[in-house]
């Protein structure tokens, strides 16, 4: 959407300038004024979410518990073909991944895109989309892991905002079963469809390193963004408040991956770090790494003044909150507490 | 463009080995000074060859970086060959100072991440490096072993020619350019970076070791779509070795994921080439001319100029 179209729709309508949601009657984008991003028309009640799997498989049965809460948040859910369709571990051929997340990102009734789960297959695919009808009118897609190359490639590409979310495969048979934090972080997706603002409890971690900084979110799987360099959905992180993490790497493959960041320049100009769980594979015996993450990082952010977040509420793990990729945030850390929030 | 080539070796002249990734015992280098010796080169023996770190490294950044420093400066040497790879190059390498050995390059040989200084040396520098076998392959060769003996071809400056049996993937076809590359990891690794290299026009060779199927599949796809495989002359794939499966198989091996990629492309691609982490490993120089024939019958790899 054109800059001037918006301040002329916001002129027709003053009490929007105001309103903490956004314009429901002509379900236009908003651009954040600050940073020319994009930011999709938020949900309300009624409006349906497409589930599609672009990269691991899904079987139908494991997507019934998304269904069902879904549908308890209002929404109407359409159900893509790849659901319960597989290709070995993708969830079906790279050709029918490919149609099925553009048929979702072009339909006109589909207002935000869930994946399915992670697992491996959206690099096949990113570059094959066509995102013209997508661009024209965003909509929220939503996943992590694997899909960290989706919300990477919007921020390479077109500056549209999107949700590091739990997908489908982690909805809950049984709700009152789960974790306080594991419930909070499902529900978390809900709040940030409907656009509510964003905060979330941090717990303090002494290793972190205090500062202020604010700046648009992004990030994600950190082998997936090392992969991502030199490609049309390498991150740009100038200005960012960077969060990533990633399970089932050796710390001495996880040092090469800050290292790759750092030597492509993703880690010189941002406003904030934040470091998210990282389940490491042990080292081998015999191999000790002899540096911890929090090293790791410590030694790559040495130079650099932005605060700096370890144990973030984001990863492979029963806590992982909802976050808006392409969204302002602000990240407080003093010597007691982290305040994040969305500006 | 042509690559300026280090002065090849002659008797009596000496060859520097140096641990600049992970750790090495200092006896596993044994094997290796003798065979040095018996060729009739000097060797010397860097700090970080059986130090006395305790961890997966050869010594701290600080301790490999000055003795890749050291040995980069030192006149009186003629090659540096690397003890063995691992990790542990990204750590230091933009911290090493090329501004002597630019002024006087050495023969540097090693692989795996060795391959991180072939690319930074001839995206920065244009000068020719041998990726080769190190210090730690000379314990189980046998008297005569061809992959090690080429070593030795290399720094005496002989004509290098290998051949190789056909794959069924094979894509036939003949063509003359500057050969280039390494283990797929570290390939990956140094796009977007000061040691990322252009690879038009180029015999571009990959290879790796222990990944994930669908990781080699991933860093592929990052080739491609950084425009990597869209004008080499062509592509030679070395061994894939000891690779691993997630649960949900892949459904794919190594050959035939990058023979999927490649089919998107019409230069001559061959499999199996003798170069990995495995015995069959030829010393290859980055940075020279070569012919590479793909034949019916056989595949032939052979320096020109």
């Amino acid at each position: 959407m054109k800059r001037k179209r918006f301040l002329g729709s916001l002129l027709g309508s003053p009490l929007l300038a105001a309103a903490a949601f956004p314009d429901e009657t002509s379900r236009q984008s908003r651009i954040s004024e600050a940073d020319n991003w994009r930011i999709p028309p938020y949900l309300k009640p009624g409006d349906t979410i497409g589930i599609t799997c672009p990269a691991g498989y899904l079987t139908e049965s494991e997507v019934q518990p998304a269904i069902i809460l879904l549908k308890s948040w209002g929404f109407n859910i359409r159900i893509g073909k790849t659901v319960g369709d597989r290709d070995f571990s993708f969830g079906g051929k790279d050709q029918e991944r490919m149609a099925d997340m553009q048929e979702m990102l072009d339909d006109p009734s589909v207002q935000a895109i869930m994946c399915g789960r992670g697992g491996y297959g959206m690099i096949r695919i990113i570059d094959q989309l066509d995102f013209r009808k997508f661009v024209e009118k965003p909509k929220w897609v939503v996943g992590f892991s694997d899909i960290t190359i989706f919300h990477a490639h919007l921020n390479h590409q077109y500056r549209i905002a999107s949700i590091h979310s739990k997908m489908c495969n982690s909805f809950p048979d049984h709700p009152e079963l789960l974790e306080k934090g594991q419930w909070e972080s499902i529900l978390s997706i809900q709040t940030a469809l409907i656009g509510k603002q964003i905060e979330y409890p941090v717990t303090y971690d002494a290793a972190n390193r205090p500062g202020l900084g604010q700046g648009i979110l992004g990030g994600g799987n950190l082998r997936t963004l090392e992969n991502l360099a030199g490609t049309a959905s390498d991150l740009k992180t100038e200005g960012m408040i960077l969060f990533v993490e990633d399970v089932g790497e050796y710390l001495y493959s996880i040092d090469r991956m800050f290292y790759s960041l750092k030597r492509t320049g993703k880690l010189d100009k941002l406003s904030g770090l934040l470091i998210g769980a990282f389940r490491v594979k042990p080292d081998d015996p015999g191999d000790e790494f002899g540096k911890s993450v929090y090293n790791i990082v410590m030694e790559q952010v040495a130079n650099y003044h932005y605060p700096v977040c370890f144990n973030f509420p984001v990863g492979h793990q029963k806590i992982n909150y909802a976050l808006k990729c392409g969204v302002r945030h602000e990240l407080n850390i003093s010597t007691e507490k982290v305040v994040f929030r969305e500006v | 463009m042509a690559s300026i080539f280090p002065p090849y070796l002659k008797a009596g002249d000496r060859i520097g080995i140096v641990c600049p990734a992970g750790f090495m015992a200092a006896e596993r280098i044994v094997p290796c000074v003798n065979t040095l010796k018996s060729w009739g080169f000097r060797v010397k023996i860097g700090k970080t060859v059986g130090g006395v770190s305790s961890n997966y490294f050869s010594g701290t950044d600080e301790e490999r970086l000055e003795d890749l420093q050291e040995m980069l400066d030192d006149e009186d040497l003629s090659a540096i060959l690397c003890g063995r790879g691992g990790y542990g190059l990204s750590r230091i390498i933009d911290q090493v100072s090329f501004k002597k050995f630019r002024k006087s390059p050495k023969w540097i040989l090693g692989y795996s991440d060795i391959c991180l200084l072939h690319a930074h040396i001839y995206s920065n520098f244009e000068i020719a490096t041998a990726h080769s076998p190190m210090a730690g392959a000379f314990m189980d060769a046998v008297p005569g072993d061809p992959y090690i003996g080429s070593i030795r071809s290399l720094l005496l400056g002989e004509k290098l020619h290998y051949s190789c049996d056909p794959h069924p993937f094979n894509r036939k076809g003949e063509v003359e350019g500057t050969l280039m590359g390494g283990n797929l990891t570290l390939l990956a690794h140094t796009v977007g970076g000061s040691s990322d290299f252009k690879t038009k026009g180029l015999i571009l060779f990959i290879e790796d070791i222990w990944e994930y199927l669908y990781n080699i599949d991933r860093m592929l796809f990052q080739l491609k779509s950084a425009g990597k495989f869209q004008k080499p002359a062509a592509i030679i794939v070395g061994s894939f070795s000891e690779l691993k499966d997630t649960e949900r198989p892949f459904g794919q091996n190594a050959y035939e994921i990058i023979r999927d990629i490649l089919s998107a492309y019409e230069y001559p691609v061959c499999y199996g080439f003798p170069v990995g982490h495995v015995k069959e490993n030829f010393a290859l120089k980055c940075g020279a001319e070569y012919r590479l024939k793909v034949g019916k019958d056989k595949v032939v790899l052979e320096e020109i100029q």
